[in-house]
């Protein structure tokens, strides 16, 4: 066996320059998935971080009842048992985010339109989404203030300016009519539409006593590190909380449709991928095959000299094993400080691009990920197809005629 | 003496041009051990078939071929190889040493595939190498190696293994007239001190003044077999 690494070794360093197209055909094919498979999953990230820190937080404490009939009347009772929980799981939480919401219908002189009044603790939306940063027109309220925030499409619609009074009725806790009039303090602007026309806000003090509902919230949203925690601490979670009363749910269960349409483009992008091994396969092949056609005769030598067909497939093997595995690395080497780069870099869209990234609620950027599991994945897909593609010499070696090899 | 190889009605047709080609036609021929033989003939005569077919590169279409008591033309390819390592030595016109590897490791590595001890396979490397004058190049690849010094070692790997019989292809056709000389010397040394049988085949009046018994293959049969005496040199 000595012999034949030897062998297998050296002959890699023999004519270094057909080595090195051949590893750097393994090279290129590990950078190029690496950088594609990086920015999709940036990308990934980038929509999910987007639609978390936009909607859902990544988990919800809500009554039991409240998922399947959200109402007021299944609002969640903020109270020790659900506190002693989160400060158990203090280390696992970043921060909360308490909020209490209704269907409103909302109304100004003849005018009237349906919205969702959220009561919100400015600070903690401003963390978790820069709610305020959103404002275009008066200000925001502070936690004992009395007016409202009302998204730029309500107000375009009811023709609602900063100084403005609209009146909301809705219904509240446990069967009581919800009606207020409040001044229009501020107006704040949201890319996506169903935001946009929909959106009331007024400080939750004001809102729970608007709902009838003093210290109740419709949930409270929990930000942990990042989404693959989530799961883990809600079951923690839940094991603190009694499941009569108690529901601790993830983003992915509050956003079923969400969850399906990321499965759908994970599915693409695995159809993309294989496109692109398979290129990098060919690509890789073409150089083994110019490669084993360069040295028929050197085979047909160490045949009948007595090295054996097996033995001789093996060293063929074990030079694509060489190959591949410096080829991964060097891809690996190389592609991870080039993500690492775009990653704290990215590259900045511009125009009408922009424009649509904003308006779909994203950052106008081309994210790239710099999860391990990328950099793992790829490189172990590549060495797999390499090793595949040097069953081709193994083959070769089998079916030889050492005669007429010998003679080339 | 005794027969090293012993050939019956052998025959290679090569069917794959359009017209069918008798490189062989019922060669019987048998060669004892210790002989020093060259197979001469034109071009195209069957002289570098004969030896693909008695050293177990090629099958023939007909007859045998049994060394050591074994019709080497029905074995299978598996064990052919093992058989060919342990009994066939070979040298190429083209010395055909593996590059990667250094002079000593090159005359050792038939006895690598062998198995042999480790201390033994050294030892007959070295010996070898000394005997055909290279004992200053043990280290040093073939690609640092003049084509007679390559040869010499392609002698010493041939012959390390203490083959039965090594087939030489044109041995010296490469070789100006003093490495030929030389490799000739070595190979005569050889053939006196190991006793080891040697078959050329060669169009080198060099190689054929030296053979004790000269071979003529014509249009894939035999046409003369001679024996001569030589003079030691």
């Amino acid at each position: 066996m000595k012999l034949i690494l030897t062998l297998a070794w050296r002959n890699l360093w023999r004519k270094k320059r057909r080595t090195l197209i051949s590893v750097s055909s393994v090279l290129f094919a590990v950078i190029l998935a690496i950088s594609l498979m990086s920015l999709i999953e940036g990308t990934r990230e980038q929509m999910i971080e987007s639609l978390i820190s936009n909607t859902t937080g990544h988990l919800q404490v809500q009554d039991a009842l409240y998922h399947d009939e959200p109402s007021m009347d299944h609002s969640l009772e903020y109270g020790e048992e659900v506190k002693r929980a989160l400060e158990k799981y203090s280390g696992r939480i970043e921060y909360t985010v308490p909020r209490i919401q209704g269907f409103c219908l909302a109304s100004k002189e003849m005018g009237s339109r349906g919205v969702y009044t959220m009561g919100i603790v400015p600070e903690k939306e401003e963390k978790m989404n820069g709610l305020v940063s959103r404002l275009t027109e008066g200000e925001m309220f502070s936690d004992d203030d009395n007016f409202a925030v009302i998204a730029e499409g309500v107000a375009s619609l009811l023709e609602l300016s900063v100084g403005d009074t609209i009146v909301l009725i809705g219904q509240g806790f446990q069967g009581v009519t919800a009606a207020g009039k409040y001044r229009v303090g501020g107006i704040v602007e949201f890319p996506l539409p169903e935001q946009n026309n929909t959106m009331v806000f007024l400080p939750l003090k004001e809102a729970q006593w608007f709902f009838a509902a003093p210290d109740r919230l419709s949930s409270l949203l929990l930000m942990t590190e990042n989404e693959n925690t989530a799961a883990e601490t809600a079951l923690k979670l839940m094991n603190e909380l009694d499941e009569e009363w108690y529901a601790v749910k993830t983003w992915e269960e509050l956003m079923p449709d969400a969850v399906a349409a990321l499965e759908a483009r994970d599915a693409q992008v695995k159809i993309f991928a294989w496109v692109l091994y398979i290129v990098a396969g060919f690509g890789i092949f073409g150089t083994i095959i110019t490669m084993i056609h360069e040295r028929l005769r050197e085979f047909g030598i160490l045949l009948s000299i007595g090295l054996k067909r097996a033995q001789l497939s093996v060293i063929c093997m074990l030079e694509t094993i060489f190959m591949s595995f410096l080829g991964v690395i060097g891809g690996i080497a190389i592609g991870y400080p080039l993500m690492l780069w775009f990653n704290k870099n990215p590259i900045q869209l511009k125009d009408d691009l922009a424009d649509v990234m904003l308006d779909m609620g994203f950052e106008p950027v081309m994210p790239f990920s710099v999860a391990p599991d990328i950099f793992i994945y790829q490189g172990i897909t590549i060495f797999i197809i390499s090793l595949v593609i040097g069953l081709y010499p193994a083959r070769k070696v089998f079916r030889l005629d050492m005669v007429s090899a010998a003679r080339k | 003496m005794k027969t090293v190889i012993k050939t019956t009605d052998l025959s290679k047709v090569y069917t794959e041009t359009a017209v069918p080609v008798h490189a062989l036609k019922n060669v019987n021929i048998e060669f004892k051990e210790g002989e020093f033989t060259a197979i001469v003939g034109p071009s195209g005569s069957g002289k570098t078939t004969f030896l693909n077919v008695i050293g177990g590169l090629d099958k023939p279409t007909g007859g045998h071929v049994v060394i050591d008591g074994v019709d080497i033309a029905t074995m299978k390819e598996s064990k052919l190889f093992d058989f060919r390592m342990r009994h066939i030595g070979f040298v190429f016109q083209a010395y055909n040493l593996i590059p990667v590897l250094t002079a000593i490791e090159n005359v050792s590595f038939i006895m690598l595939l062998q198995n042999r001890p480790k201390a033994e396979m050294e030892n007959r490397a070295k010996e070898m190498l000394e005997q055909v004058g290279l004992s200053d190049k043990l280290d040093v690849r073939p690609s640092k190696l003049s084509g007679g010094q390559q040869q010499r070692v392609a002698v010493a790997r041939a012959l390390a293994s203490k083959p039965d019989f090594v087939l030489a292809d044109e041995p010296t056709a490469n070789l100006d007239t003093e490495s030929a000389f030389n490799l000739l010397d070595i190979m005569a040394k050889l053939n006196k001190e190991e006793n080891i049988t040697l078959i050329f085949s060669t169009h080198d009046h060099r190689v054929i003044e030296r053979a004790r018994r000269v071979i003529t293959l014509v249009d894939g049969a035999v046409a003369s077999d001679e024996h001569f005496e030589r003079a030691e040199r």
